[in-house]
Formats: structure tokens, sequence, C-alpha cells
């Protein structure tokens, strides 16, 4: 009976020391996964040196159609946001974890630093984030159904759109198009009066008996007389009462 | 009659009626009209508007119907006829329509610009152009409005100041000659083509009125305008300068002392009922421009509602920026109880804001009253590139421009024509069409200078200056004319019966003979005491720094060029005075020699 209880209790002290064993490693394991965490956000703070402010305005952009802004979202937009870093280094080595956020508001909005992939507590540098993103910039606004004016990198500029030079400003052509039908109408007018010309000049060579005789009456002495009409002259006399 | 059965004359009446109207109905009934009736308290303006009309502006149309109608000869042969000394009255009158000529259809060239700029996907004024690196918009274009900067910069391409000349701008010049091309189309056949063209330009401009009046009055924010237009401020009855403007108004509107409304009489048939039809001219002409001030102000009001509700759009945006809260905390009716809120519960933060926050006034708004050609571009465009299917807005809008000023245009270049073609000396030399060529072509080189850089504020200068104060002078001088000098006054009372068979009404007796002189001699001196105390005449030049426009005194030089322009009008009626008074006294002296010889020999 001694042997069993002696085992019994080497047993329990074993099983003890194993509990306790578990019980330190869940405690490191958990101070671990709460210390991440916790060194994650000092990496990651509002007004940081080489992190960004980004605010989404969901329902000015889509309205009635606005989706609701959650952790799935979230998920969303760190996934974007390590794609844009992959396509910008041409590598793979970049993952949801190397994005890190804080500082959530109601508004939608939020800071986000980049860590490096080798190194999680080294952040990558604002001019490399920013340039990642505006090369992606339209696949980033697509995934959240957005505009460059409804997520927005504060800070980083969106490129504009290149202006669309045609060779022919277009007001030239339509400048064309009147001035040509102008002409036209000029040419038209000419070509009316040449041909009436004509149809007169056909028309007085048949009266031109007649043309001759009234062109003598008004020959005296080699002069023309020009009659010129008296303003002077009143009908007065309609008015005389006798 | 044996020279004037060979004038021309108009079809019939109709085309007559529709001429003036054309020419009376332009620009002005459509922008100086609803400013004049914004500054002067909305409809109470309608009273000095109305009583000034009916002393000043009727029986003066009327007495310049009835000379033309008399003498069938344009200005200066008609007033010739009347008193040989007064001939410079009809010379003031072709100087003055010459200046009007040289400048006014540079308005139509910037309508025409505007036209063909409207056939865009997006219009050119509605955004700002982006910088060469693609980072941002040009800079002056973000001082001032897109607007602004697609008139001042790609329409004109304006220089600091009038001493600032540049070259041509080529699409101004191009435009301009296009506009030219055009009145000489109209009035290369005289009367008949003008006659046929009226029909079109007379009626076609109401019927875009009654669009845009639909299209106005649906417009969200119109009704604010309206309301703010025939709300009558009564006091501003008692302030003279509104009564002087209602004058100056109904004076201008009408198109007197320029001698087109003589040249256009000139072509009637001598018994022509020309009293019927200067009341029908002159009452259209009134509607027209208080129908059009009621189109232009729900466009106002649209627009003003329009930038007020931007500006509470912005500090929305502001709000919820600044202070983290979600999208749909503040919405736009609630942004100034949110705004005395968070002043409440976040007093630094809402410090900070500072200059920032802007102040919304939709009265400040419609207060801000916009007169003048560049203005009433700029403000119009902006509230047509804010409305649905812009394009054709302003495709309508701008056709309906260039066919009021391409009306008016018509009567300026016919009372420049008709005084010249009745001149014995050049219609022996060329014939009616190349005179109308001549004239045009003189009028395109010398209006190519208001293309230049600094073309604008040449512009102005001829606008302000060119055409008020002689005008003033030139009917004053016409109706003492008339009334006092043509052998008596019963001679024009004669003449009036021989054309119309019925005896002059009392109505025209006193006012032709009583009110409209004193009131145009007290609007001469107001004037004149007015130029006086102005100081120097200043204009606003476009700074381009700024984004603003800011007051500038004329240099010397200009202004000795604005006297020119004043003095070269008016100076023509005692010059050509003493002229004939010479010639006539050389005459005299000469009969009496040789009637001398004559008896010795």
């Amino acid at each position: 009976m001694e042997e069993g209880c002696m085992i019994n209790s080497h047993f329990l002290g074993i099983s003890l020391f194993m509990r306790c064993l578990r019980m330190l490693v869940r405690i490191l394991v958990l101070l671990y996964l709460a210390g991440a965490p916790a060194l994650a956000q000092t990496l990651c703070q509002p007004n940081a040196s080489n992190g960004y402010k980004v605010r989404i305005s969901i329902k000015t952009a889509l309205g009635n159609q606005a989706y609701e802004w959650n952790e799935n979202e979230m998920f969303l937009f760190r996934a974007t946001m390590a794609f844009a870093m992959r396509r910008y280094y041409k590598t793979e080595t970049y993952n949801v974890d190397n994005i890190i956020m804080c500082n959530q508001t109601l508004r939608v909005s939020f800071w986000f630093v980049v860590t490096s992939p080798e190194n999680s507590t080294m952040l990558i540098p604002n001019a490399d984030v920013e340039k990642a993103v505006s090369m992606s910039r339209h696949r980033i606004n697509n995934a959240f159904l957005l505009t460059d004016r409804t997520l927005e990198f504060l800070g980083i500029h969106p490129t504009l759109a290149a202006p669309v030079n045609p060779d022919t400003p277009p007001w030239l052509i339509v400048f064309g198009v009147v001035i040509g039908a102008v002409f036209a109408g000029i040419i038209a007018l000419l070509v009316s009066s040449l041909l009436q010309k004509r149809r007169k000049e056909k028309g007085m060579m048949e009266d031109g008996q007649d043309e001759e005789d009234r062109q003598m009456k008004g020959v005296e002495n080699d002069n023309v007389l020009d009659g010129i009409y008296n303003r002077g002259f009143t009908d007065d006399d309609r008015f005389t009462k006798l | 009659m044996g020279k004037d059965a060979a004038r021309a004359e108009w079809d019939n009446p109709m085309q007559f009626v529709l001429s003036c109207v054309s020419y009376a109905v332009g620009l002005g009934n459509v922008w100086r009209f609803s400013y004049l009736c914004q500054m002067h308290g909305g409809g109470g303006f309608l009273i000095p508007y109305m009583l000034m009309l009916v002393l000043l502006g009727v029986p003066l149309f009327y007495m310049e119907l009835a000379i033309g109608q008399k003498m069938r000869l344009g200005s200066i042969g008609a007033w010739r006829a009347i008193s040989p000394y007064l001939g410079g009255v009809g010379l003031a009158s072709v100087v003055t329509s010459m200046y009007l000529c040289l400048y006014y259809n540079v308005i139509n060239a910037w309508s025409f610009w505007y036209l063909f700029h409207s056939f865009q996907s997006v219009l050119p004024w509605a955004e700002c152009p982006v910088n060469s690196n693609l980072t941002g918009h040009v800079e002056e274009c973000e001082r001032a409005t897109p607007t602004q900067y697609f008139f001042y910069r790609e329409t004109l391409d304006i220089s600091g100041s009038i001493e600032e000349n540049g070259g041509i701008h080529m699409g101004q010049a191009l435009c301009l000659l296009l506009a030219w091309i055009i009145v000489y189309l109209f009035i290369v056949k005289g009367v008949k083509s003008t006659g046929k063209v009226v029909y079109f330009t007379a009626t076609f401009p109401y019927l875009v009125l009654i669009i845009y009046l639909i299209r106005g009055v649906t417009l969200h924010g119109a009704i604010n305008g309206v309301k703010y237009m025939f709300t009558p401020k009564m006091e501003q009855l008692a302030n003279p300068t509104t009564w002087i403007n209602a004058a100056t108004q109904v004076f201008f509107s009408l198109g007197l002392g320029f001698g087109s409304l003589i040249a256009f009489a000139s072509y009637n048939q001598y018994n022509n009922n020309f009293e019927k039809q200067a009341i029908v001219v002159s009452m259209v002409n009134s509607s027209t421009s208080i129908f059009a001030s009621i189109v232009t102000f729900s466009i106002y009001g649209f627009k003003a509602t329009f930038n007020y509700e931007s500006c509470l759009e912005r500090v929305r945006l502001l709000l919820l920026n600044t202070f983290d809260l979600a999208e749909d905390t503040i919405s736009l009716e609630s942004v100034n109880h949110w705004i005395a809120e968070l002043n409440r519960t976040h007093p630094e933060q809402f410090a900070s804001l500072g200059g920032r926050l802007e102040t919304c006034d939709l009265e400040a708004e419609l207060d801000t009253a916009v007169e003048g050609t560049g203005l009433a571009f700029i403000v119009y465009s902006e509230a047509i590139k804010n409305m649905p299917v812009s394009q054709l807005w302003s495709v309508l809008y701008f056709i309906m421009l260039l066919l009021l000023g391409m009306g008016s245009m018509l009567g300026n270049v016919i009372a420049v024509i008709t005084p010249l073609s009745d001149l014995k000396f050049i219609s022996h030399y060329m014939s009616t069409k190349t005179l109308n060529g001549l004239v045009c072509l003189f009028c395109l080189l010398l209006g190519l200078g208001f293309t230049t850089r600094s073309g604008n504020y040449w512009f102005t200068m001829f606008n302000d200056y060119g055409a008020t104060f002689s005008l003033l002078f030139i009917v004053l001088i016409e109706v003492i004319t008339v009334c006092y000098i043509y052998s008596g006054e019963n001679k024009f009372e004669k003449d009036v019966e021989d054309m119309l068979g019925h005896r002059l009404n009392w109505y025209w007796k006193i006012m032709l003979a009583g009110v409209s002189p004193i009131l145009l001699i007290a609007l001469f001196l107001f004037y004149i005491v007015n130029y006086i105390q102005g100081g120097t005449p200043t204009y606003q030049a476009w700074n381009k720094e700024l984004g603003k426009s800011v007051v500038t005194e004329y240099p010397p030089y200009a202004q000795a060029f604005i006297g020119l322009l004043l003095a070269s009008s008016v100076c023509c009626i005692p010059l050509t005075a003493l002229y004939t008074y010479c010639k006539k006294r050389n005459l005299a002296s000469g009969k009496r020699e040789r009637t001398v010889s004559t008896v010795s020999a």
C-alpha cells in the first residue's frame, strides 16, 4: 500500500509540475500576444512620421448603396495596401500583417503604417509608401467603389488626369463650319445678283428706243437737269380757311 | 418728288416695326435693366422707369421717327434740311454711331467665341485646367474662379493694365471677322435684305427667352432670386440716383440720338402711322426688359443658392473632418446648429479652425450686383455650367445674345451708312454695295484694336464715354430744334398732320415742348457734375497674381483720349454751324460782287 501511495504522490508532483509549466507557457504566450499588439501600437500612432491618415466618405460616394465600415472592410484595406506594396517593390513578401492600423474614428478615418516584412519593427519610409499608393491608386479606389475625393490619403496628392489635347481645337471646327456657310451665302448672293443684272440687261435692250426718248427730255444746253425737291415749298394752301 | 421716288422702302410696315424692335431690344435689356432693378429696390424701380418712359422716352422716340419719315433722308441730310446750321447734329450722330459700331461688334465676337466653345463634352469654363506637372490646377485659376479665368485669360488674354499692349488674339480676331461678314451680309442689299433678316433677329430671341423662363423658374433656388427682385424697397425711391438711372436706362435702351431711328424711318412710306408704332415699340422694349429680368433673376437665384449650398457643404465637411464625426451626423440644414454646438463643447479645437470656417449667407450672394458686358458673361456662364445638359443651355443662351447683338448692330451700321449714301459726292462715285463693304472693312480693321491684350480696357473706355454724354447733348439740341427753331412750333405740327392725317395730341405737345427738354437738361447737368466730381476716371484692371480686378487710374494719354472721344462728336455741332455761316457769308458777298459787275457792264 505504501508503494502505491508513494507512486501516486510522485505522479501528483509531476502532473502539478506539468500543469504549472503549461500555465507558464500559456501566460508567456498570452503576454507575447498581448505584447505584440502593444509593440505594434507603438509603431502606429497618430501624426507618426512614417504613417498616413486615411479618410473615407462612403455615404458621400454611394448614398443609398453605402456599405457599412466594419472589420471586414478594414481587412480588405490591409489586403489592398499589401497588394500595393507588393506591386511597387515587385516582391511577394508583403502580407496583411505588415499593415498596421490605429486610431479609427466614427468619421471613418484611421492611421496606418507599413512594416517591413523582414523586420517587423522597422517601418517603410513615407516616400516609398506614397509612391506605392500613387502607383496603385486606381486599383485601391476601385476595391472600395470610391474615388480620389472620397478615399483620401492625407498628404498624398492624386495625380490629375492629363488634359486631352486634340489636334484641332473643337471650337475651330465649329467656326470653320459657320464661316463656310457664310461664304456659301455670299457666293449665292453674288450669283443671284449677277443673274438679275443679266436679266435686266436683256430687258433693257428690248426697250432701248423708249430709253433714248426719256433721256433726251432731261438734256438742255448740254446740262443734265437734276430736279431737287424744294423743301422750302409748303403746301399751305390746304390749311387756309377761305 | 423726283429723287425720293427712287428711294428704297420697307416691303411692309411690319418690317419697320420689327427692325425698330430688333434695334431697341438689345443686350442692355437683358443685363443692365436687371442690374438696375437689383440696385434700386427691386419692384419699386418700375415706378421711376415707367414714369421716365412716359415723360421722356416715348415722346423723343416719336419725334425721331417723325423727322425721319418726313425728311426721307439719313440724319445728316434730315437736320440740314430742317436748318442748314444744324447739319452738325446729324454729323455728331454719325460720329457717335461710328464709335458704337467699332466696339459693339466685339461683344458679338465674344458671343461667337463662347458659342463655339460650347460644343464640347465638358464646358471649358466649368473646370480649371491642370498645370504643366499635373499636380494641381493653374494658379491664376485657383485664385479666381474657372469662369473668370476662362473670360480673362483664355478669351481675352488680358494684360495687367491699359498701358501694357500685346499682340492680337487670333481667335478673337477670327470671331470679329465672322461677325462683320455676317453684318455685311445682312445690310448688303439695303433695306431689302435687312427687312427680311429682322423677321428672325426680332422674334427668335423671344423664343429663347421663353424657353429660358421655363427652365429658369424650374431651377432649384430660382424662387429666391425672383422673390429678391420683386420685393420692393420703397426707400430707394427717395434716392435721386434711382431716378437718374431710370431716365438714362430709358434713354439708351430706346437708342435715341444715334440716328438709327431717323434712318429706319426714312425708308417708310410717307403716310405710315408712326404714332401707333412708336408706342408699340416702346412698350415692347420695356416689357422685354421686365420679362428678361425675371429670367435673369431666376438664374441669379439659382446661382446664389448653388453657391450658398456649396459653401454649407464645405463647412459641413470641414466640421466632420476636424472633429472626426460620422458622416451622417451633420446634414446641410443642421450645419449652423452644429457650429454653435461644437463651439460650446470643444472650444479649443473649434478655435483651431480659425479662418477656414466660412460664413455662408444667401442674402450676400444675391446682393452681389453684377452688371456690364464682361461680368455678365462670367455670371451667366457660371450659372449655366451648373445646369444639367449645360451644353444645350449654353448654345441657346449665346445664340440669343448673338441675335440681340446683331439686331442692334444692324441699327448702328444703318445709322452710319444711310447718311453717307445720301451725300451726293459719295453716291456718285460708288454703289451702295461698295459703300457698305468699305464701311464694314474700315470698322473691322479699327475694331481689331479691341482684340489685343489690352483691348478690353479700351473697350470699357469706349463703352463708358463714347456715347453717353454726347447723346444727351445731341438729343437736347434735337428737341430744342424741332420745337423752337424749325420755323416756329407749328411747322412740326403741320408736318405730322400731313403725314398722319390728324393733329398732334396734347400729350405729344406738352411732352415735346416742355417736359422732355427740362428732363434732358437736368440729366445733362447731372452728368457734367458727376464727371467733374468723380475725379480722375478709373477702370478695373485684372490682376493676375491676386486673381481679381483692381481699381486703377487711367494714364494721362488715356484721359486725353477720353476727352477727345467726348469732344469729337459734340464739337461737330458748333463747328458745322460755323462752317455753314462762313460759307453763306462768302456766297452772299460773292453774289453782291457779281450784281455790281453786271450793272457796271
